[in-house]
């Protein structure tokens, strides 16, 4: 059990007996009154999203998660398809469910997924990754003033805003928490 | 980063930071074209407001003799404007700072920050009401740019997509219809503190014995009402229930409500307002009851003010009154998505992590 006032983003809570992952919280105080927290909830089930403001004194239900850690094996539609290292056991993840770290996704990362009566329900990336860089431009090509990154293209797809020095082919170490370029691996 | 770094890098972003003093000079034009007079009170006294769930930031004020006195930072200058109704001086407001303690983290607070009071003499929440749209209207013709204004209806405000009109009248709905309209609540379950805290179970929120009514009152009206105030117009939603409201006049029709109003754009509460109580036993009573319910709730205690009291006393004239968050204005203004990209030195950077 925690506080509504102490529920924080990434917390995994039982909301009207469904499960909840907490994907932004904020403070509210109505017009002086008493202190509230206003979450957005994304049901893990179904994944669909919803806004709710709890007393910060009221009790929240936390969800009982289990961990486990797994290999990324490849991207489907709409899932994302891992696997245990020693059992070769898949497990399937919504793709919904991970949202904007999908790009961080590469066979060499090991990651955590997350279980709710054995059923995933998310997926815990580590700190940072390292990913290489398939495309990068020039860096003179930039305004070095006004704007002293520009976006390059990593393996898995997605763009990061990395400073000017960084070339095609170098390996860089990314933030899965913020999305952030944090330096080079090579 | 901080925003300085970040302001040397991106200097384009200058705009959205200087929002603030176009906002604040339109401000000023307003209320001196009106009549008010601008007054400047102190922001560190011994007795600042009583407001329940407000926390103080408490300091000491010490001497060269050695005497010591508590000493805080006001939450609102509330009590100093009113006694300066009571001096005569008519109608007056003020843009300052003030301080509030023991908040939670959000994109529209920010513990110091600065508010704007206005009051006006042998008036009345009507009244405040109508400056409110007078005066947003004001600063939309200083603050716009003249290219927007040739190619849009007037007082149309764009906010993070949006586009929002600020025209007269603005939306009007007393609490007791939001309830009604929004929660499915009428007006006698609303008052009730029994009979709120049990339809608020029934829909699903966790209610027990330590469950009260204001809290019921509040999350109500966060999940079901807010979220539908100010979504094309502002909305001034008024006439709160009385144990709400400790600084404003009862309503004569029905004494179960006061004269108080809040006014909200894009979901976001921008001030609160008054008829002011002019009553001092009654006031006296309420700071009180307010003194009491800050000990409960384990808050900094301390007593109210004596000499505000003592205006009262004398007589304070028929008023309106209110106070209204800047920072959260400069945001809507200036199409930012929270205060703290308005202000140049939010508090994450003043304190290290």
């Amino acid at each position: 059990m925690i506080k509504g006032g102490n529920i924080r983003k990434g917390s995994y809570i039982l909301f009207k007996d469904q499960p909840y992952l907490v994907t932004k919280t904020e403070f509210v105080s109505p017009g002086k009154g008493s202190a509230f927290t206003r979450a957005r909830l994304k049901n893990v089930k179904t994944t669909a999203t919803q806004e709710f403001t709890f007393k910060s004194v009221e009790t929240v239900e936390e969800l009982d998660v289990q961990s486990r850690e797994m290999q990324f094996l490849y991207l489907d539609d709409d899932e994302v398809v891992f696997m245990d290292p020693r059992t070769y056991e898949q497990i399937n993840v919504k793709k919904a469910l991970i949202e904007d770290k999908v790009g961080f996704l590469t066979p060499d990362v090991l990651v955590f997924i997350l279980l709710y009566e054995d059923e995933a329900i998310g997926v815990r990336f580590p700190l940072n990754v390292k990913l290489k860089v398939t495309y990068a431009e020039d860096a003179t090509a930039g305004n070095r003033v006004n704007a002293p990154k520009k976006p390059v293209t990593v393996e898995t797809g997605m763009t990061v805003q990395a400073p000017l020095f960084v070339k095609t082919g170098d390996v860089i170490i990314i933030d899965t928490e913020t999305g952030e370029y944090i330096s080079r691996a090579n | 980063m901080k925003t300085w770094q970040k302001l040397r890098a991106q200097p384009h972003l200058l705009t959205t930071y200087l929002m603030r003093e176009k906002v604040i000079d339109a401000i000023r034009i307003f209320f001196k074209q009106n009549g008010f007079h601008e007054v400047d009170t102190p922001l560190l006294a011994e007795h600042p407001g009583t407001e329940p769930y407000l926390e103080v930031f408490e300091t000491q004020l010490k001497f060269d003799d050695g005497e010591e006195k508590r000493a805080f930072l006001l939450t609102s200058p509330e009590y100093a404007m009113k006694k300066l109704l009571v001096a005569g001086l008519g109608n007056i407001f003020q843009i300052c700072k003030c301080f509030r303690n023991g908040e939670g983290k959000s994109g529209t607070h920010n513990p110091e920050f600065t508010i704007m009071e206005w009051y006006r003499s042998n008036a009345d929440y009507t009244d405040i009401m109508r400056d409110c749209e007078h005066l947003f209207q004001s600063i939309w013709d200083h603050v716009t740019p003249e290219e927007f204004k040739k190619s849009h209806p007037r007082y149309r405000l764009q906010h993070q997509g949006k586009e929002y009109d600020l025209s007269t009248p603005w939306e009007r709905l007393s609490v007791a219809e939001a309830f009604e309209k929004y929660a499915g609540i009428d007006k006698e379950t609303l008052i009730s503190e029994v009979a709120l805290p049990k339809a608020a179970q029934q829909k699903g929120y966790r209610v027990d014995q330590h469950t009260t009514w204001e809290s019921v009152y509040n999350q109500i009206f966060l999940n079901e009402i807010e979220p539908f105030l100010g979504q094309k117009k502002p909305t001034i939603i008024y006439d709160y229930p009385a144990s709400q409201a400790a600084l404003s006049r009862k309503k004569d029709s029905d004494p179960r409500f006061a004269e108080r109003f809040e006014f909200y754009l894009v979901g976001v509460e921008l001030g609160n307002a008054f008829s002011e109580l002019t009553d001092a036993d009654e006031q006296e009573r309420r700071l009180l009851e307010e003194e009491k319910l800050r000990a409960a709730l384990g808050k900094i205690v301390y007593t109210h003010d004596p000499d505000f009291i003592d205006a009262l006393r004398a007589g304070m004239p028929r008023a309106g009154g209110i106070a209204v968050g800047i920072d959260r204005i400069v945001m809507l203004f200036a199409n930012a998505s929270s205060i703290k990209e308005t202000l140049f030195f939010p508090v994450e950077d003043m304190f290290d992590e």
